[in-house]
């Protein structure tokens, strides 16, 4: 079990890309040795949830907590979140 | 980690009521003479320009706002405004306290507070804070109309030098 977590990926999905998607978070598995770009994570995870799609333009990508660029490569163990243009204050 | 706090900053993202009183108290520092303090408010009409009515301006009457967050990135975001805010001012005391859940008309989502030695300063540091935190802090509001309905506001990106391609 703990083999399967070090190779998997959690995406955490908040507000209007939640509610198209209807998750708020999913796992996604890497293979063994697998680097992902960011930007190519986001295409997987839009395979699954064609609906987040149309929005993916103006999505950016956390990882760890951090803002980064799409070239980005996630690790294994990474949390990914899924920030649509932000509205607070 | 539900907040930060220490001697100079209070940085918090709670589900209860926002207390001036409290922000009033903690920014009143002897080494400040200029506090200003920014309150953001669920407002009741906004006024819209609407491509679907034909340009016509649409008056929408808003009765509550529903902010949701990523909170422990939301936290980093905006203790690393303050930090900013910090560097760049002769800032004595400063707050960034949002509230998420539903917030009612009049009700207060946001204050941010700076206590610097002259008002000039303290001005600039708190509309940067705001400002910012705008932009880069992981928060969402929902608005729900009269009429029912709701939506997600879409609010400002940061400027992208992350994301962009050419810049890396």
């Amino acid at each position: 079990m703990g083999d399967k977590k070090l190779q998997s990926v959690q995406v955490l999905l908040f507000s209007v890309i939640r509610e198209q998607a209807g998750i708020d978070a999913t796992t996604l598995h890497l293979d063994p040795g697998e680097a992902v770009s960011a930007g190519a994570l986001l295409e997987r995870l839009a395979a699954t949830y064609p609906a987040i799609r149309p929005m993916l333009p103006l999505v950016r990508i956390a990882v760890n907590r951090e803002y980064v660029p799409r070239e980005h490569i996630v690790r294994a163990g990474d949390e990914v979140a899924l920030i649509t243009p932000v509205s607070g204050g | 980690m539900t907040g930060i706090s220490n001697d100079s900053v209070w940085i918090t993202i709670q589900e209860m009521p926002l207390s001036l009183e409290e922000v009033s108290e903690f920014l009143r520092v002897e080494e400040a003479g200029g506090v200003d303090i920014f309150l953001g408010t669920t407002r009741r009409w906004t006024e819209t320009e609407e491509k679907a009515a034909g340009g016509k301006t649409v008056r929408r009457e808003t009765v509550l706002l529903e902010y949701e967050c990523y909170k422990p990135m939301a936290l980093k975001e905006m203790h690393r405004l303050v930090d900013e805010a910090f560097a760049r001012w002769p800032v004595r005391r400063a707050c960034l306290l949002h509230r998420i859940g539903e917030v009612s008309l009049r009700e207060i989502s946001v204050i941010a507070g700076v206590a610097a030695p002259h008002r000039a300063d303290a001005f600039t540091a708190c509309r940067y804070l705001i400002d910012t935190l705008k932009t880069r802090a992981p928060i969402w509001k929902k608005e729900h109309f009269v009429d029912g309905n709701a939506r997600w506001v879409e609010g400002d990106s940061a400027p992208e030098p992350f994301s962009s391609p050419d810049t890396m």
